[in-house]
């Protein structure tokens, strides 16, 4: 028995206690995901063949479209903005560098609301023009939208990879008598492929769970959809297409994993020169006149109107007198799931880089459903868990948080692990060695270590949970308002002033993880 | 002599390999003593030395430190039980700490900061205590590993590949320095080793290991001087291997290059087939030598040059390495005489 157990750890077996901590979270990560799944899955046929007939169909082809769409557009400008900026002569390029990931800190539910602001039906350009020019409440509006609130992730991934890539390669094409422009075609863009291919992913992940934006701009989609059938308590309903909606995820989730693999050949080793940078010539002001266009849309336009709205509550209608509340609940909600993520990060992530095998990289793989999967999910899973198993906690502040940290526990697991990889197992092993247990040694000495990266792990969960929108409609007891939850319900009743001063807040909060990303894909520069 | 160390058929293999990393393996370490793993990189001395350390369970076997088992079938003493130090490969000092307090980590007591003072002193970093780690090189660093594995007052100090780290200069003076400190503190020490100028320089025994199994077991010299297997004679330094007779009357032994005196080799049967290992130090150039042979390749190493000489045997021609003195300058193609000298000349019973 001992020798199958060790076996099956590669001959490192962890303590129990480890192990008992990591595999209960990652089976409260995944539990309430998996039984919406079940919940479905044990409805009638009847009810399947009914919203099949009616209602999947269009949201699918709705939810396809869209994902399909953005993740296009968002692909085109986040790889020319990449290339543009890290590898021609472009003006102001180390400006642009970090302003082009700028929208990356606006919540898209903020930037759809900034959008109808200007352009909706009752908006700015229809008061000035008589009509606005375009339908914001359209397929239109919402890839628009999507689209540039999004394309910075491809922009970061394309960028970080256009980094490591180097110059040799394009050397030796060139040596072999390639033009420029086939340089590009041939050998930049193909060895980019994994690059963009990941960052594509990241936003067509983001399209599949989004609810705010698609919901203010009301274009239907699955996970909007999902939520309006909770609103009408047919959680059936909501379960059945919801499966729909963690199929779809797990499909694109495989995909991401085959680029992934792909990706590990096209790394280079060793040392690479910073490459040359590529002279615009002509081409100078119509780059800097795009550039300066995206930017324009994506992070001018909808900062603009925040401000505006913002100024005008501040100084002329006020504030809402319920802003601090909001704060308050705000900073307890995320607060809360922030020091339970940080506490359940350092375990799990410990287990599979200190006793790396098969068990142990399950429990790491578990841990992330939440994170995968849209928020509506979580909270329906946990509706439904909560009232089974613990309905004490069913409509308080604290289920909000557990989702949070279902949602979330993966960035400050990545944070956790990050900050673990510079720690050798050495150093462990010379605190046992010392005389440390396994428990002191993880408190005493590795803990202290890999700090920095848990408290920024820590912040990013904090971020995120005030961002969240859907799990907290879905759970938060009755009047507990976030911040997030007063922008959605003041902007859908067009209450622009009130929306404002927490969306703006959001904004500035949502710096911090810019800064940590940019850290880490552009490096320290 | 107590004995401080007893490893007894200790099996251990991993998961996903067939062979074993250890295979029945057997050794006593004396207390006070110097004993290196010496062999190539998979031969299951790291596995030892964790085995040892309790850092990984054999599978089979029994390890007992001073009076105390520590491993065997239903005995297991964790690590932080077993009252062991250790020195690692990268050092790994906790870098959240400075010297002194990595020196005393987790030792107690009202003693401690004159324990650390007592060790600082011995590894020759007395007034270093309050450095941070990152501000040290990399010898000091080794030292403080050092001090930081004795200060525990450790049944055995580990030494996982203690030298690999530093380059060249360092690594000479650090063979030195450390068997100074480990004697000095007259501590009982184990290290791991691939490198066999470490192990020769630094042990009082060296233990030779192949594919998880000990070799050879034996003094700096008699091991470079007598190795027991054509294995031993090729790693540890370069050796010329050839077939060799037991002649007649039984003092010598007749090879295709002609009949050498035994050394070393007592009572062997006449008319027996062996293997003969010539270092090429004892291949001494000599106009007067009674081998004749074609320089084929030649390379000046400072200190020596390495010549490779063909040689017309009556199996047909052998090449043969030998140490010329620096300055003889030989050619390709140039004709040398030799002879042998008997005290590097060894028999291999295969």
């Amino acid at each position: 028995m001992r020798a199958l157990w060790a076996r099956a750890w590669r001959g490192q077996p962890p303590q129990g206690w480890l192990l008992l901590v990591a595999s209960l979270t990652a089976l409260l990560m995944s539990a309430p995901v998996a039984y919406v799944a079940v919940r479905a899955l044990a409805e009638d046929r009847e009810r399947w063949d009914v919203l099949l007939d009616e209602r999947i169909a269009v949201l699918l082809w709705n939810t396809l479209a869209l994902a399909g769409v953005v993740g296009l557009i968002s692909g085109i400008l986040g790889v020319s903005l990449a290339w543009l900026v890290n590898r021609t002569d472009l003006p102001a390029g180390r400006a642009l560098r970090w302003l082009i990931a700028l929208p990356l800190a606006i919540p898209p539910y903020v930037g759809a609301m900034t959008y109808v602001i200007v352009f909706g039906p009752r908006g700015w350009m229809a008061r000035w023009l008589g009509e606005s020019p375009i339908d914001m409440y359209s397929f239109f509006g919402a890839a628009f939208v999507l689209s540039v609130f999004t394309y910075p992730y491809v922009y970061l991934v394309v960028g970080s990879a256009i980094g490591r890539l180097g110059q040799v390669h394009e050397d030796v094409a060139s040596s072999l008598g390639l033009g420029r422009f086939a340089v590009l075609r041939r050998v930049t863009l193909p060895l980019l492929r994994p690059a963009v291919g990941a960052g594509v992913v990241l936003v067509v992940l983001y399209v599949l769970s989004d609810f705010g934006a698609v919901a203010l701009l009301r274009y239907p989609t699955l996970t909007s959809a999902i939520y309006y059938q909770m609103g009408g308590f047919d959680t059936g309903a909501a379960a059945l297409l919801s499966l729909v909606l963690i199929a779809l995820t797990l499909v694109v989730l495989s995909a991401e994993t085959g680029t992934r693999t792909r990706a590990r050949f096209y790394e280079t080793n060793g040392v690479t020169r910073a490459p040359r940078r590529i002279e615009l010539r002509a081409w100078r002001v119509p780059a800097l006149i795009y550039t300066v266009s995206v930017l324009s849309l994506a992070a001018v336009v909808p900062l603009a109107v925040l401000s505006y709205w913002t100024i005008q509550a501040v100084f002329f209608t006020g504030l809402d007198p319920g802003f601090l509340e909001f704060m308050v609940n705000t900073l307890q909600a995320a607060g809360l799931a922030a020091g339970v993520a940080m506490i359940l990060a350092v375990p799990v992530v410990y287990l599979q880089s200190r006793h790396n095998s098969p068990p142990s990289r399950a429990i790491y793989q578990l841990a992330h459903a939440g994170y995968a999967l849209p928020g509506v999910i979580v909270g329906l899973g946990l509706i439904f868990f909560s009232l089974r198993l613990a309905p004490a906690v069913y409509g308080t502040m604290v289920i909000v948080a557990i989702a949070y940290v279902i949602r979330f526990l993966p960035q400050a697991m990545q944070s956790t692990q990050a900050s673990l990889a510079m720690v050798s197992p050495r150093i462990d092993e010379a605190a046992r060695i010392a005389g440390l247990g396994p428990m002191a040694t993880i408190v005493r000495v590795v803990s202290k270590l890999i700090m920095p990266g848990v408290l920024a792990g820590g912040a990013l969960v904090f971020v995120s949970g005030a961002k969240e929108l859907p799990a907290t409609l879905l759970l938060r007891p009755a009047g507990f308002d976030t911040l997030a939850v007063r922008v959605w319900v003041e902007a859908s009743e067009g209450a622009y002033d009130l929306a404002a001063p927490p969306a703006m807040l959001l904004v500035l909060l949502s710096l911090i993880p810019l800064k940590l990303m940019l850290d880490r894909f552009q490096g320290a520069s | 002599m107590k004995t401080a160390i007893q490893l007894t058929g200790i099996l251990k293999s991993y998961p996903g390999s067939a062979q074993r990393a250890i295979d029945n393996m057997s050794l006593s370490v004396e207390a006070g003593e110097i004993v290196t793993l010496l062999g190539p990189s998979g031969c299951g001395k790291t596995t030892t030395l964790r085995v040892i350390a309790g850092f990984e369970r054999p599978d089979g076997g029994q390890v007992r430190l001073g009076d105390r088992t520590v491993a065997a079938d239903g005995v297991w003493v964790p690590a932080e039980r077993r009252g062991v130090g250790m020195v690692f490969q990268e050092h790994a000092l906790f870098p959240h700490l400075n010297v002194a307090r990595n020196v005393g980590f987790n030792l107690k007591g009202a003693g401690l900061a004159l324990r650390v003072a007592e060790m600082l002193d011995l590894v020759g970093l007395a007034d270093m205590g309050s450095r941070m780690p990152h501000e040290l090189s990399g010898g000091q660093q080794q030292r403080v590993a050092l001090a930081r594995a004795l200060a525990h007052d450790p049944v055995v100090v580990l030494l996982d590949e203690p030298f690999s780290s530093l380059d060249a200069d360092l690594r000479v003076q650090m063979r030195v320095e450390v068997r100074r400190i480990l004697k000095e503190a007259g501590a009982t020490a184990v290290l791991v080793s691939h490198d066999q100028r470490d192990a020769l320089a630094i042990s009082d025994t060296i233990v030779v290991m192949r594919d998880g199994r000990i070799e050879q077991v034996g003094s700096p010299r008699s091991v470079y001087q007598y190795p027991r297997s054509r294995f031993v004679a090729e790693f540890v330094g370069t050796s010329n291997v050839m077939n060799g007779t037991v002649s007649k009357d039984g003092t010598g032994v007749e090879t295709p290059i002609g009949t050498l005196p035994l050394v070393g080799a007592r009572g062997m049967g006449s008319g027996r087939d062996i293997l003969v290992s010539i270092r090429p130090d004892s291949l001494e150039l000599d106009d007067g030598g009674d081998l004749e042979g074609t320089v084929i390749s030649s390379v000046y190493a400072g200190s020596s040059t390495d010549v490779m000489l063909r040689v017309e045997s009556a199996e047909g021609p052998i090449e043969l390495h030998a140490h010329a003195h620096p300055e003889r300058v030989l050619e390709i193609g140039d004709v040398v005489r030799a002879h042998v000298l008997p005290d590097f000349v060894a028999v291999i019973e295969e």
